[in-house]
Order: structure tokens, then sequence, then C-alpha cells
């Protein structure tokens, strides 16, 4: 089984899990209607669309209504340690949540504990969470982007907000340095993703691919494209992928579907996901044991 | 692209600690109507639990920035004075050009504006849970109708984001 965990930007909506399908522009999970928007949403969608092309078990997901004021993400994490060994996923994907360094700890040391091994992946507040408590490095794969990439570099910060301003500043040429920083400070999962401009793959401190190719700049404008991403190589590993070869699928999808769209900034990421399936139908068995570039 | 680096000349030496970054928000704003320099920063790391924002002020001040917060009903944890070394947010803006549209990123909070119209037309980036709410609330409202992030926010990216709509408002408004 796939899990993933993320918060949904409504008050209303209580704690929820359940295998996910899909409605029109909606998720469906556990009687609740979950929109397809930036985050979490995004990220399931982007997972489910995968997992159907392969006709796989969909991801089952654990999500909890959020604004900011944490109430949802406690919920979830202690519905996590409390149940992680019974759940006993595959693969464990942490998303949109306030970044809860003490809540992230007790999960880390509960999933260690777990008979099975648990492939583990973050992005976003979950990541920005195993940065700040030094436990980088407990996970399989990090999805960061360029500025998240200056924050796993930088030693001292807790949060993106406090980046260092020569890293900040630096171009998209220092990323493969900041990668390397960000392994010898253990701040790295095993494989990281850099998602930008030219998307890296990397591990222990080595960047093993560059892909910048088709090029779609104003993806970078659209809330919800690195969103989608982590969900593709989450689903991907799912599938049975090594992470390596579910990286690069997973960029070269996004960057395709893109290429299908031609968005401009007001598109929504729904289209773009909408174009996954078309992407993998052309694709996916070309990339099939050639996925290295 | 262009970066921007916003003044930050203000050095405190005390420091006030909250319970979260709403806490702060709200004390910051306080403070400032009230004519008094403050500057918001990163509480020391024993204070840190994930998402944390503390104020910048001067210590000599203590007992008028205390009486500000009571009569705002501003809550805060204690005041101390700072230590060296204490972490600022990212001051430094970057501005891109995508020819009909502008975008501005803050840290890690990205916004991007029609150049004609004025209008939002994307949020992107960042990790907290306000960000997918606020993206709803900004998205499709012309910058000078947008609600501030700070305002309905409650974390470090909602702060990063309303810097960003801030430049995007400048430049908007004709600044270089």
């Amino acid at each position: 089984m796939m899990l993933i965990v993320g918060t949904i930007p409504d008050e209303e909506l209580p704690m929820t899990t359940g295998p996910v399908g899909l409605d029109g522009e909606y998720l469906t999970a556990g009687g609740q209607r979950i929109p397809r928007i930036q985050g979490t949403g995004a990220m399931i969608s982007a997972a489910l669309s995968l997992t159907e092309y392969l006709k796989l078990e969909p991801p089952h997901i654990l999500v909890a209504g959020d604004i900011g004021d944490g109430k949802g993400t406690r919920q979830m994490y202690n519905y996590l340690i409390e149940n992680i060994e019974e759940l006993s996923p595959d693969v464990l994907v942490l998303h949109y949540c306030m970044p809860y360094m003490d809540l992230m700890e007790k999960l880390c040391r509960v999933v260690e504990s777990c008979p099975k091994k648990i492939i583990m992946i973050a992005d976003a507040g979950a990541m920005y969470a195993a940065k700040g408590a030094g436990l980088a490095d407990k996970f399989d794969i990090m999805t960061p982007d360029p500025s998240e990439i200056a924050f796993l570099a930088d030693q001292k910060a807790t949060h993106p907000a406090y980046i260092a301003h020569h890293l900040f500043e630096c171009d998209s040429s220092k990323i493969p340095q900041q990668i390397a920083d960000a392994y010898s400070n253990k701040s790295a999962a095993n494989l990281l993703l850099v998602k930008g401009k030219t998307d890296y793959v990397a591990s222990e401190g080595m960047v093993l691919a560059s892909i910048n190719q088709p090029d779609i700049p104003i993806l970078e404008t659209i809330g919800g494209t690195g969103d989608t991403i982590t969900g593709l190589v989450s689903a991907f590993v799912y599938a049975g992928y090594k992470p390596f070869d579910a990286a690069v699928n997973a960029v070269k999808t996004n960057r395709i579907a893109g290429e299908f769209t031609q968005p401009t900034p007001a598109t929504k990421v729904s289209c773009i996901i909408d174009s996954f399936p078309e992407v993998f139908e052309k694709y996916l068995q070309k990339w099939n044991g050639v996925c290295a570039t | 692209m262009i970066s921007i680096k916003k003044d930050t000349a203000f050095k405190g030496d005390g420091i006030i600690i909250f319970q979260d970054v709403a806490q702060a928000i709200q004390a910051e704003k306080a403070v400032k109507k009230s004519g008094y320099e403050t500057r918001l920063i990163a509480p020391p790391p024993e204070f840190r639990m994930g998402c944390d924002l503390a104020l910048e002020i001067n210590l000599v001040e203590k007992p008028i920035i205390e009486r500000i917060l009571k009569n705002d009903d501003a809550h805060y944890l204690e005041i101390l004075p700072i230590k060296k070394g204490t972490a600022g947010l990212c001051e430094i803006l970057k501005v891109t050009d995508y020819g009909q549209w502008t975008m501005v990123k803050a840290a890690n909070m990205k916004i991007t504006f029609d150049k004609e119209s004025g209008i939002i037309a994307n949020v992107s980036g960042g990790g907290c849970p306000d960000i997918p709410y606020l993206n709803v609330e900004l998205v499709g409202k012309p910058l000078a109708e947008a609600p501030q992030p700070k305002e309905l926010g409650f974390t470090l990216c909602a702060v990063m984001l309303d810097r960003a709509l801030d430049e995007c408002l400048r430049l908007w408004n004709g600044g270089n």
C-alpha cells in the first residue's frame, strides 16, 4: 500500500483516511470530497494518475483540514504514530503540514521500529521538519525546489524563510554544490530530486542525472507543479521502479505534460495532471530500462 | 532575473519570543503601529519547533512594548536580551520577467501577476498548510485588492508570501 499524508486547506474537513478515487475535479476518500488544487491534492492526483494507468491499487490517503493553525497536522501525526505499524505501508509519503520537529522525531522513531522497511518520501512541510530535526537521512527520497535545496544546504536554517542570503542569492549553477553541502550536513535523503529549470537527481552528494528538456519555464509559476513531481516519483517507486528511475520518469512526465498543455501562469495544475495519461501512453514503455539521460 | 535586497538596518538588542507565528505577526503589527522599531527574526534554537518567528526590539523600550502588546491583547512568552548570531528572515527578493507576467520570489514563495491587468495569475512554492488556502484566496484577484497573506496566514511561508505580494504591488505601482 502507498500511504499519502498531508493537510488540505479546508478547516471543516475532518481527519479522513481510505483509498482515493476521482470524481470530476475532486478526489474522494472516506466519504469526503477533496479539491485537486496546489499542495496535497495535486500530489495525490498525480500519484493516482499513474496507479490508474498501471492498474495498481490506488493510493491510500490520510488527510486533515488545516489552514495553518496546525490542528489537522497534529491529528495526522498522532494517528500515524499510533497506527503506522498496523497500517504497514510499502511507501509512506509525507507532504504539506506544519513542520513540527517534535512530531517528526516521534514518527521517525516508530517507523524505524516497524518490522517492515517502509520507503519514506518527504516534500513541503514534512521535509522542513525532517531537516530541522536532523532526520533527513531517515528518508529515502526528498523533492526540494531550488530555494529548498538552499535550505537543506544551510546547516543553520530550520525553515526556508531563514536561508542565508548568499545561498538564496546564487544562481542555479550552484545547485550541484548545494546538493553536495546538503549531503555533507546530513540534511539530505538517500536520493534527492531537485526540481527546477534543470532537474537534478542526486545521491551521496553526487548528481546522477540532470534533465532540462523539454524546457517549459512557465511551469515554475504554476502552483502545484512541484507537488505533481512528488506524487509521480512516489507512485513510480510504489510501482516497483528503483528510486533513481522513478525520479527521472517523474520529471520527464511533468515536463512533457507541460509541453502538451502549453500552459500560461494562469493554467491550473489539474490541466497538467490531466495530460499525464497521454504521456504515460506515449513514453512509459520507451523509458523502461533506459531512464538515465 | 534581478535580485533586490530589502532594508534590514534595524539591529535591536532584545527579542520577544512567541508561541507561534500568528502571535508574532500580531505583535509586529501592534509595535510598528505605535511607531517603535522592530524586525521579524528567528528565535534562538532552544525555542524552535519548526515554524517559528520572533521580534527584535530595543531592550530599553521593553516596558512600553509590553504595554503596547497588553493593550492589543497580543500574547507572547517572554522578552530576552538578544544573542549574537540570531538569524534574520531571508530579505532577498528575486524578480523574473515572463513577458506578459512578472514573478516575484521571496525565499520559498512565488507570486506571478499579469503586467497589464495586475491580476494575480498564480501562487507557487511553500510547504506550510496555509499556502494552498492562500493560493485560493489570492489567485484571480487584482494585486491592489488581494488580502495580505500575513493577515490570513499563520506561518513563515505566509510571511514570505506577504513580502512577495508587497514587492508585486511596488512593481505594479511603477517601482523599478
